[in-house]
C-alpha cells in the first residue's frame, strides 16, 4: 500500500516508510529493498508475494525489528522501531510480535507446551491458561502438548510454532512461508486457523508464501518485485492472485 | 584430502587454540622437568669435577650399606688419623690431607639459627692445601687457633657476616663462639646449593665433631711424574681391611649420582603431575573431536559422495591431530626451558641458591616432549576419527544426519571392564605395594567412569539443575535442558574436569587421614608433656647437652632423649629408633602385645608387631643385624608393640644404640614435667642458648604436624590445579562449540523474545550443571581413591581414615564457581550473535 493514503497508517499494525535494504558494497551490492513504502492493516490478513529473491523476507525481518533496514524506518502500531536498542527490540519481539518461520521454529528441548508459553516464560509473565487451552485445541495439539518437537509431525511443529506466536496476544504475527513445507491438507488446516484468529480476536497477520491457493485464505495481497512493492490485491481468490501473477510476468 | 583438513583448521582458530592449550601445557611441565633437572645436573657434576680436581686418589672406610633416605649416599665409617701419615710415607705420594665433617649451625645476629630449608648445615675441617681443599678463600685466611672459622659466602652474604665478625655455631657439644678468618666459595660455587659451610682447622673440627683421631677420608695428589696405577696399589696395600682407595673421578661420580639421584625423585615427581595434565587433555581433545566431527557430519558425507575414501576421511581427521600436537609440543617445549629458568628463580628466591651453569637443552628432553605431546593428541583423535569413518555419505543427503557411534551398551561393557580392572590393578598394587599399579589402576578407572558417566549424566544434571531452573526461570530451565540433552556430550565434557577433582579428593582424603593418624600416633606414642626437636623441618639434630639441660630444669621430671640412624635389619635397610632406657616408661607409651619395655634396658630389640609377623619374629629370637660402625651382630627381639608411626618398626636404649652409632644427634628430647606453672617457660629460658630447638607442648606438637601435613597438600593442589584448569578449558570448549552449534536455536529464542542476559544465563546455568556433574562424579571416584590409598598404608602408620567433608564440599562449590567463569566467554558469544544470522544460518 502506498502512502497517497496517509490516514491508513495510523491504524495500520505495522507500516514502512522508504525503506532500502542493501547487503554488501560497490559493485557486490543487493539492493533487497529500494524504497519500499507500505502498510500492514490492523486486524486483517495481509499476504506477501513475489518472486524469489524480491525481497520478501527481507522486508519482514526489517519490519519486525530481526534485522535493521539500510535506511528508512519501520513502525510498529505506530512507534518508530528504529529508535530502538537491542533490549528494546528483544521487549518488542516478545511482547508485540509473533513469529512463525518455515523450519526450525521450535527448541527441542523443550515440550510442545513448553515451547508454546516460552514468549510468557520469558518475560516472567502468568501464562493465560484458558487461553492456552483454547490455542491448543483450536489447532488440534492438545494432545501433543507434552511431547518433544521431534516426536511431532511437520504439520504438527507448525501449529505449535503458531500457538507460540498467538500466547501473547500480539499485535502482529509475522509468518515467512509457514506452510512451505507442509502438504496442501496441514497447509489449508493452518491458514484456516490463521484466517480465523483474524476473524474472531482481530489478529493481524502478516504472512510470506509463494502458493496462490494460501494467499487466498488472506484479505489483500502485497506483491513484491525487486525490492518493490509492485501491486495490491484485495479479497483474493486462487485464481486472481494467479492472473495477477501472470500479469506481472512470474 | 590436506587441503580439506587444513581449510577446517583454519575455519576453527578458537577451537584449535583452546585443544592446544592442554598439551601446550603438558609439554611445557615436560620440559621444564628435564631442562631444571639436566641442567642442575649438570652444574653439580662440573662443580663437583672442579672441586677433586686435584684429587687423584681418596682413602676411606668401606661402605657399610647405601642409605635409603633420598639423596643420602653411602654410610661409611672413619679411619684412624694414623693412616695419614702412612699414606704420606707411600713413594709416590705428592700431598695427602685428612678431612672430617659434621654438624655445625651458625647462629644469625638477631640470635635466630640459620635455617637453609632442607639443606643441611655442615661443619668440616678446612684443608690448608688448596689443591685439595672443596673451599676456596676468597677473602681473609685459614683457620689456624681452635677459636677460628671459615664461613661460606653464601651465609656470609645472606646474614652479612665479615671476616674479623664474631659468630656463634651449634654444635654436636654445647654452642661455641668463633671468630671469622675467612670467607669461602665451595669449589666457583657460594655454597652448596642451599647448605651452609663452617670450616675449622682439622683439629678443631675432630673435637667439636667427637671423632678425635680419626678421619673421615684422606685426600691424596700423587707427586709429579709419579704412576697413578702404582701409587693405587701401594696404597691398598697398606691399608687395613675396612678401609679403601678411589679415584677421585670416582668421588666425583658417586657425589654426582647422590644428587642425581635426589633430583631423579624431584623430577619423576612432576613428571607424574605432567603426566596428570596430559590425561585430563586427552579427554579434552578426544571430546572437542568428537563434537567437531559430529558438527561436520553433513561435510564429511559430502566429501564421501564425491569420492572421499573411508581412509582419506580418517587421515584427515588425524591430521588435524598432529598438526594441532606438534605444534603445540613444540610451543610446550619452548615454554618449558624458560619455566625451567623461572623455577631457578624462584627457588633462589626462597634462599636454595643452586650453582649457575649453562642451560642444558638435551635431546631426549625434545624426542621425549615430542612423542607424547603428538602422541596424546592422536591417540584421543583415533576414537573421534573412526566415527567420521563410519559417517554413510546418505547423511549429507537427509535432513537430521544421525550417526550411530558405539552404542550405549558396548559403551557400558567396556566402562565396566576398564573399572573393574582398574579396581583390581589397584588393589593389587596397594597391596604389593607396587606404585605402578596403583597409578595404572587409576588410570583405568578413571577411562572406566567416563565410559560410563553418561548414564548418570541425565539423572544427576537433571537433580542439578531444578534449583538453577527454579531460581533462573526459563533460561535456567533451558540451561538444564541442553545439559541433558546430550548425556554423552555432557559426560565426556565433565569427565576432564572429573579426573581433576578425584586427584584433588584423593589427595585430601589422604592428607586429612594422614593428618588425623599423626595425631593419633602422637597421642599413643607420647606420655610426655613436652616435646624439643630440631626447629629444621624436624629433619635436622642438636646438641647432644640439650637433654642435661633441660633435665636440671625445676619441675622436669623425666626427659627421654630420641635417636635415629639407619641399620641392616635381617640384611634390608631400615631405620632404628633409640630411646633413653631410665626414663622411657614416663614419656613414651608403647603398648606392648608380648614381652617387656624393660629388655630395652637390656641391650635388646623392640619390634612392632607388623615387623614381627612380615619378618617372621617372635619374642626371644636372635636376628641379624648389621652396623656401619660396628659391623655384622645378632639382637634378641625383647618385645613387640603395637605399631606407630612416631615411633617406627624398631626401637631400641640409648646405650645399645650409642655403641653402635657413631655420633649420633640426638632428634627429640621428650620431657615430663610435673605440671607446676611456668615450667615450659623455664625449659625455653634454659634452653635460650639453642635457638634451634623448638619446645612445643604436645598439642602444639600435633598442630605442627598437621600444620606439615597441609604444606604439603597445599603444593600437591597446586600442582593438580593445573590439570582442573586444562578441564576448565575443555568445560570452555564445549560450550563454545555447543553454542556454535546451535546458532539457529539461539537466535530463534533471540527471535521469540530471549533477553541477552538471560542468553547467558542459560548458558552459565548449563556449564554449572557440567562442572557440578563432573565434580560430584570425581569426589566420588576420589574419595574412594584416597580411602583405599589410607587404608592400605595402615601398616605405614596410617592408622584412621578421614574424610575432609568441609573440604570436599569447598571443592564442590569451587567447581560450580569455576563452571561460571568458564561460561563467561560462550555465554557473552552467545549473547552478541545476531538474530537474523542466527535463524538464517544453514
Ligand atoms: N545476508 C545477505 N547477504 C547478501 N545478500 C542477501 C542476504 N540476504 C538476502 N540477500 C539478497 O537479498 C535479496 C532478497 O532476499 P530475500 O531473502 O528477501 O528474498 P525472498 O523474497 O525472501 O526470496 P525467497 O522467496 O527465495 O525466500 C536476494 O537477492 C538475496 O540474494
Ligand atoms: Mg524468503
Amino acid at each position: 500500500m502506498t502512502l497517497t493514503e496517509p490516514d491508513r497508517t495510523v491504524t495500520a499494525a505495522a507500516h514502512a516508510v522508504d525503506l532500502f535494504k542493501t547487503y554488501g558494497t560497490g559493485d557486490a551490492a543487493v539492493h533487497a529493498l529500494s524504497g519500499v513504502n507500505v502498510a500492514f492493516d490492523r486486524g486483517r490478513f495481509t499476504a506477501v508475494m513475489g518472486p524469489s529473491g524480491s525481497g520478501k523476507s527481507t522486508l519482514m525481518h526489517c519490519m519486525a525489528g530481526l534485522d535493521r533496514p539500510t535506511s528508512g524506518r519501520t513502525f510498529i502500531g505506530g512507534q518508530d522501531i528504529s529508535l530502538l536498542n537491542d533490549a528494546g527490540l528483544t521487549q518488542l519481539r516478545r511482547d508485540r510480535i509473533g513469529f512463525v518461520f518455515q523450519a526450525f521454529n521450535l527448541v527441542p528441548t523443550l515440550t510442545a507446551r513448553e515451547n508454546v508459553t516460552l514468549p510468557a516464560d520469558l518475560a516472567g509473565k502468568k501464562v493465560d491458561l484458558e487461553w492456552l487451552a483454547y490455542l491448543a485445541d483450536a489447532l488440534g495439539i492438545t494432545d501433543r502438548l507434552s511431547h518433544r518437537p521431534s516426536e511431532l509431525s511437520g504439520g504438527q511443529q507448525q501449529r505449535v510454532a503458531c500457538a507460540r506466536a498467538l500466547i501473547n496476544r500480539p499485535e502482529l504475527i509475522f509468518a515467512d512461508e509457514p506452510t512451505g513445507n507442509l502438504d496442501s491438507n496441514s497447509s489449508a488446516e493452518m491458514l484456516g486457523f490463521l484466517r480465523r484468529s483474524v476473524r474472531e480476536f482481530e489478529q493481524s497477520v502478516v504472512m510470506v508464501t509463494h502458493d496462490p491457493r494460501g494467499a487466498a485464505f488472506s484479505d489483500c495481497v502485497v506483491f513484491l518485485g525487486d525490492g518493490k512493492v509492485v501491486g495490491e490485491l484485495q479479497a483474493p481468490t486462487e485464481d486472481s492472485v494467479l492472473e495477477r501473477m501472470r500479469q506481472m510476468g512470474t | 584430502m590436506w587441503k580439506v583438513a587444513v581449510r577446517g583448521m583454519r575455519a576453527h582458530k578458537l577451537r584449535l587454540v583452546l585443544t592446544a592449550l592442554a598439551i601446550v601445557l603438558g609439554v611445557t611441565f615436560i620440559s621444564g622437568t628435564y631442562v631444571l633437572t639436566d641442567t642442575l645436573n649438570n652444574t653439580f657434576s662440573v662443580l663437583f669435577g672442579n672441586i677433586y680436581k686435584h684429587v687423584d686418589f681418596q682413602v676411606r672406610g668401606v661402605a657399610a650399606f647405601e642409605s635409603n633416605a633420598p639423596g643420602g649416599g653411602a654410610v661409611r665409617r672413619a679411619i684412624p688419623e694414623s693412616l695419614l701419615a702412612k699414606v704420606r710415607r707411600v713413594p709416590g705420594v705428592g700431598v695427602a690431607q685428612g678431612t672430617v665433617a659434621g654438624y655445625a649451625q651458625y647462629i644469625a645476629r638477631d640470635g635466630k639459627a640459620v635455617v637453609t630449608g632442607g639443606a643441611p648445615t655442615i661443619g668440616l675441617s678446612f684443608d690448608p692445601n688448596d689443591e685439595l681443599s672443596a673451599l676456596r678463600l676468597t677473602q681473609g685466611t685459614a683457620p689456624t687457633s681452635p677459636h677460628d672459622v671459615v664461613m661460606d659466602a653464601g651465609t656470609a652474604g645472606k646474614y652479612h657476616f665479615t671476616v674479623g665478625d664474631r659468630v656463634r655455631i651449634l654444635l654436636l657439644g654445647p654452642p661455641e663462639t668463633f671468630t671469622i678468618t675467612g670467607i669461602a666459595t665451595f669449589g666457583t660455587a657460594n655454597n652448596l646449593a642451599g647448605a651452609t659451610l663452617a670450616a675449622f682447622t682439622l683439629t678443631t673440627a675432630q673435637a667439636l665433631f667427637h671423632e678425635p683421631g680419626r678421619l673421615d677420608s684422606i685426600n691424596v695428589r700423587v707427586a709429579p711424574g709419579a704412576d697413578k696405577t702404582q701409587v693405587q696399589r701401594a696404597l691398598a696395600a697398606i691399608l687395613p681391611h675396612g678401609v679403601e682407595v678411589v679415584t677421585g673421578q670416582t668421588v666425583v661420580n658417586e657425589q654426582t649420582s647422590t644428587i642425581s639421584k635426589a633430583l631423579g625423585f624431584f623430577s619423576i615427581a612432576l613428571l607424574v603431575f605432567a603426566f596428570i595434565s596430559l590425561f585430563v587433555g586427552a579427554f579434552t581433545i578426544f571430546n572437542t573431536f568428537t563434537i567437531t566431527v559430529g558438527q561436520r557430519t553433513r561435510e564429511l558425507a559430502l566429501l564421501r559422495i564425491v569420492g572421499a575414501s573411508r581412509r582419506q576421511v580418517f587421515w584427515s581427521v588425524l591430521v588435524e591431530a598432529a598438526v594441532i600436537g606438534l605444534v603445540s609440543s613444540l610451543i610446550g617445549l619452548a615454554l618449558g626451558v624458560l619455566a625451567a629458568v623461572g623455577l631457578v628463580k624462584l627457588l633462589s628466591g626462597f634462599g636454595i641458591t643452586l650453582p649457575t651453569g649453562p642451560l642444558v637443552f638435551e635431546a631426549r628432553t625434545a624426542i621425549v616432549g615430542l612423542l607424547v605431546g603428538v602422541g596424546v593428541t592422536l591417540v584421543a583423535a583415533v576414537g573421534p576419527a573412526r566415527n567420521a569413518v563410519r559417517i554413510p555419505p546418505v547423511a549429507a543427503l537427509v535432513d537430521h544426519p544421525v550417526v550411530h557411534a558405539a552404542t550405549l551398551r558396548r559403551r557400558y561393557v567396556v566402562g565396566g571392564l576398564f573399572s573393574a580392572v582398574g579396581i583390581g590393578a589397584l588393589a593389587d598394587g596397594l597391596t604389593k605395594p607396587a606404585i605402578q599399579l596403583v597409578g595404572l589402576g587409576a588410570v583405568c578407572i578413571f577411562i572406566g567412569v567416563a565410559q560410563l558417566a553418561p548414564v548418570v549424566a541425565r539423572p544427576i544434571a537433571s537433580v542439578l539443575g531444578r534449583p538453577l531452573a527454579k531460581l533462573l526461570g526459563t533460561p535456567g530451565r533451558l540451561g538444564r535442558e541442553n545439559s541433558m540433552r546430550s548425556p554423552r556430550r555432557t559426560a565426556q565434557t565433565a569427565s576432564a574436569l572429573m579426573i581433576g577433582l578425584a586427584l584433588i579428593s584423593a589427595v585430601a582424603v589422604f592428607g586429612a587421614s594422614l593428618s588425623r593418624s599423626a595425631t593419633s600416633s602422637i597421642d599413643n606414642a607420647i606420655s610426655a608433656n613436652l616435646i624439643v626437636t630440631s626447629s629444621s623441618n624436624g629433619m635436622g639434630g642438636f646438641s647432644d647437652t640439650v637433654p642435661g639441660v633441660a633435665a636440671a630444669v625445676a619441675g622436669v621430671t623425666a626427659t627421654s632423649t630420641v635417636y635415629a640412624g639407619e641399620f641392616e635389619f635381617q640384611h634390608s635397610i631400615s631405620t632404628m629408633t633409640a630411646i633413653s632406657t631410665k626414663s622411657v616408661g614416663l614419656t613414651l607409651i608403647l603398648r606392648m602385645t608380648e614381652g617387656t619395655v624393660g629388655a630395652l634396658a637390656h641391650g635388646e630389640l623392640l619390634v612392632d608387631s607388623t615387623t614381627a609377623m612380615t619378618s617372621h619374629v617372635a619374642v626371644g629370637d636372635f636376628v641379624s643385624v648389621r652396623f656401619a660402625k660396628t659391623g655384622a651382630s645378632t639382637v634378641r627381639i625383647g618385645g613387640i608393640y603395637e605399631p606407630n608411626a612416631l615411633i617406627g618398626s624398631y626401637l631400641s636404649g640409648d646405650g645399645f644404640f650409642l655403641s653402635h652409632f657413631e655420633n649420633p644427634v640426638p632428634l627429640a628430647v621428650l620431657l615430663q614435667t610435673n605440671g607446676s606453672t611456668g615450667v615450659e617457660r623455664r625449659v625455653i629460658a634454659a634452653l635460650h642458648a639453642y635457638p634451634n630447638l623448638k619446645i612445643q607442648t604436645r598439642t602444639q606438637f600435633e598442630k605442627a604436624q598437621q600444620a606439615q601435613v597441609s604444606q604439603l597438600l597445599g603444593l600437591i593442589y597446586a600442582l593438580l590445579a593445573l590439570a582442573v584448569l586444562i578441564a576448565l578449558i575443555g568445560i570452555v570448549n564445549t560450550l563454545m562449540l555447543s553454542v556454535f552449534e546451535r546458532t539457529r536455536e539461539i537466535g530463534l529464542l533471540r527471535a521469540v523474545g530471549m533477553k541477552r542476559r538471560q542468553v547467558r544465563t542459560m548458558i552459565r546455568a548449563e556449564s554449572v550443571i557440567l562442572a557440578l556433574f563432573g565434580a560430584i562424579i570425581g569426589i566420588l571416584v576420589g574419595t574412594f581413591l584416597g580411602v583405599a590409598l589410607a587404608a592400605s598404608l595402615r601398616q605405614q602408620g596410617i592408622t584412621e581414615i578421614a574424610v575432609p567433608v568441609s573440604s570436599l564440599v569447598t571443592f564442590l562449590v569451587l567447581a560450580g564457581l569455576l563452571g561460571l567463569g568458564a561460561a563467561s566467554w560462550p555465554a557473552r558469544h552467545a549473547a552478541k550473535l545476531d538474530v537474523l544470522a542466527a535463524i538464517s544460518t544453514e
